[in-house]
């Protein structure tokens, strides 16, 4: 067999190779991008189910505590961002600033005693609670999906791949409770 | 994910399902040879072969009926979310939380002793149960360490196994109550009527049986011993891994072991199923044990103090139990991440209830679940409608006012107890009836109420917000609240009437 043959045929095993590594690494990008959306969707699914929440759990209090005006307001208003908000940031950060208001709303009421005789109000805080903790839940499972992406997308070689199909990095959800972080501010 | 655990109990699935069908098969061949041998060269074969159908039918039985047998022997009653939605939710966080792939059916055990069990054979088909009692005692965090430690065993397939080898068991046990009373039959007939009696087939009927009850037992012992007694520390550290939560099923397990109740619906080939073993309540360990010590489980979830993670778990399992041998598979460890321990929910509402407390509260959730109606008298006697109960109105026993009943399911009861409260939860909700204006109980007590004729409505009594459900044929024009004894008027549609605290 003449040297040239040779170099043709291990020339065509690496192109043939490379085209399978190719089309491996696009379609198991691919994937990963659709576990995204699907983790994604699970937290649109609860963000949603929080945001309906909070009419009725203000209607349902605001006949026992009609006088704490601000702290309707500020739910009201927040949970109005939060419905707009259209980029991740924005949704990030309205949604963080609806977890610190509502947290506020909740220990407020906890000062009406009457409230807790209330059937309705203690079934629509079960519900929250439970929807909190699913968003929570469900943030990090889309945490871990935008890790695995994102190191396929960054690690060498499948970043070649990558950047052949312009695939971009998957932002991270967080959700910082400014409220909680902040010292709180004591006045005598 | 465990997946070298994972690996195993199918392993050992598969190794079972061989080794009890050898058995049988060799156990046909035997009866076989002994009963025709002497006539029919082939008798050892039909044995074997009759043998070979029993199994498979076990077999069938094991895979495809087994939940709903097991589910069945244990009393446990379906749940959706309106008639429990806090244990429905719990399931849902976890199911989130653990990414499983379809929602376990939820069930309500008929006890009042404080346990819970998981069924299935793989996470898309499988059963959570909590006693009544349980829900009786645990606050919320409890109660979702409860249900995540039982989700780790559907994740990690430790179901399978069980299923299986307790269904096998529990057939054999049938096959030889059924040899049992048949010999028993045949030798009352063979004594009263005649003496030709054949003879041998009586022997190995009894011969049969006996083996048969002398090895249950035996085989029941080797079960245990073959599962395998890590499992509850795995599902723990899952548990304590998807709640974030250590301490709350470390304080579920407390209560747990605590309880003097007694699992009524527990049987010997249940027993491994529950989180706490049901039937013998030994606080040491045991070599016959299918639990490890429950102080020991508890002590490695309080020793939990950098986070959350298997790797947290690990170490406290080492410090607490003081083995060298690796709870879990380094393998499995790979790319555990670091976990941190949230905050404590708001506690339960159970908190400190006596003996008759919780064990009234788990009636009464059980009767919820048996859709039973709850209607509350004016004079503080709370009426328990069972679903037989046909009238439409019934009258207090005490003061004989007549109520309308409200049958659960569409509408929500009205005034419910405190453990059930969040029955009401979809339901319930109905801002547009509460009052109109916004000047709640502190301001002189003015509450307007308008009676829509023909139509349910939902009122909320202002003074001490116990919810009421107004019947159509709500005949009377005054309510007197049975929380607080404000005096509630209605005015017929347009009418306004005032009302004074009674």
């Amino acid at each position: 067999m003449a040297a040239g043959t040779v170099v043709i045929i291990v020339l065509a095993g690496i192109i043939v190779f490379g085209l399978l590594y190719v089309v491996a690494t696009y379609n198991s990008l691919v994937g990963l991008r659709n576990q995204l959306k699907n983790a994604w969707s699970q937290i649109e699914v609860q963000l949603k189910r929080r945001h309906d929440l909070i009419p009725n759990l203000v209607e349902t209090t605001r006949g026992y505590a009609a006088h704490e005006r601000q702290t309707f307001d500020a739910v009201t208003s927040a949970r109005a961002r939060a419905a707009g908000a259209k980029s991740m940031s924005e949704i990030s950060s309205a949604e963080s600033e609806l977890t610190g208001v509502l947290s506020r709303f909740m220990a407020v009421m906890e000062n009406y005693p009457e409230l807790k005789a209330n059937q309705n109000f203690l079934a629509l805080q079960e519900e929250l609670t439970s929807t909190e903790n699913k968003i929570a839940f469900a943030r990090q499972a889309y945490n871990d999906q935008v890790l695995f992406l994102n190191n396929k997308i960054q690690m060498f070689p499948s970043n070649v791949v990558a950047g052949m199909f312009n695939f971009r990095p998957a932002e991270y959800f967080e959700l910082e409770d400014k409220a909680q972080a902040a010292v709180p501010k004591v006045s005598f | 994910m465990f997946w070298s655990i994972i690996a195993a109990n199918k392993r050992k699935t598969v190794l079972l399902i061989a080794a009890m069908g050898l058995f049988l098969v060799l156990l046909g061949a035997a009866i076989g040879v002994f009963v025709a041998g002497d006539y029919h060269p082939y008798a050892g074969f039909a044995g074997a072969g009759i043998a070979a159908l029993v199994w498979a039918v076990m077999l069938l039985a094991s895979l495809y009926a087994s939940d709903s047998v097991l589910l069945s022997i244990s009393n446990a009653h379906q749940v959706d979310r309106d008639t429990y939605p806090q244990l429905y939710n719990l399931v849902e966080e976890m199911v989130i939380a653990g990414s499983l792939p379809a929602m376990p059916k939820v069930y309500v055990v008929d006890d009042p002793a404080p346990n819970a069990f998981a069924m299935g054979k793989s996470p898309k088909d499988s059963h959570i149960c909590v006693t009544a009692g349980l829900l009786a005692v645990c606050g919320r965090d409890e109660l979702q360490g409860v249900v995540a430690h039982e989700l780790g065993h559907i994740m990690n397939r430790d179901l399978l196994y069980m299923t299986v080898a307790a269904t096998m068991l529990g057939s054999m046990l049938l096959i030889s109550d059924v040899f049992l009373r048949s010999f028993r039959y045949s030798t009352m007939r063979y004594t009263s009527r005649s003496r030709r009696s054949s003879g041998k087939g009586a022997v190995v009927i009894l011969i049969v049986s006996l083996v048969l009850a002398i090895l249950a037992p035996i085989l029941a012992r080797i079960l245990y011993f073959s599962i395998s007694r890590k499992r509850e520390y795995l599902a723990d550290a899952t548990s304590a891994r998807l709640t974030r939560y250590p301490e709350g099923l470390a304080s579920a397990l407390e209560k747990i072991g605590g309880s003097t109740e007694k699992l009524v619906a527990a049987r010997s080939v249940t027993a491994p199923f529950y989180i706490v073993n049901p039937t013998k309540q030994s606080l040491h360990d045991s070599v016959f044990a299918t639990h490890p010590p429950l102080s020991a489980r508890i002590k490695v979830l309080r020793s939990m103090a950098g986070g959350a993670g298997y790797l947290d778990y690990m170490k406290a399992y080492i410090q607490v139990t003081r083995k060298r041998q690796a709870l879990i598979p380094a393998a499995d460890l790979k790319g555990a991440g670091k976990v941190e321990i949230r905050a404590a929910n708001a506690a339960g509402p159970a908190a400190g209830l006596t003996a008759a407390e919780s064990r009234r509260r788990a009636g009464d959730i059980m009767r919820a679940v048996n859709k039973f109606a709850f209607v509350t008298c004016q004079c503080g006697l709370e009426i328990k409608l069972p679903p037989e109960y046909a009238g439409d109105t019934v009258s207090c026993p005490r003061c004989k006012r007549v109520h309308s009943v409200i049958r659960p399911g569409a509408k929500a009861t009205g005034a419910v107890l405190s453990a059930s409260a969040a029955m009401n939860a979809s339901a319930a909700v109905r801002p547009e009836s509460v009052a109109q204006d916004y000047s709640g109980p502190g301001h002189a007590g003015v509450q307007q109420e308008k009676l829509n004729p023909g139509k349910w409505q939902t009122i909320t009594c202002h003074a001490c917000g116990r919810p009421y459900e107004i019947s159509p044929s709500f005949g009377s024009r005054k309510l007197v609240c049975s929380g607080c004894g404000s005096l509630i008027l209605f005015s017929p549609a347009s009418e306004a009437v005032h009302h004074k605290r009674g």
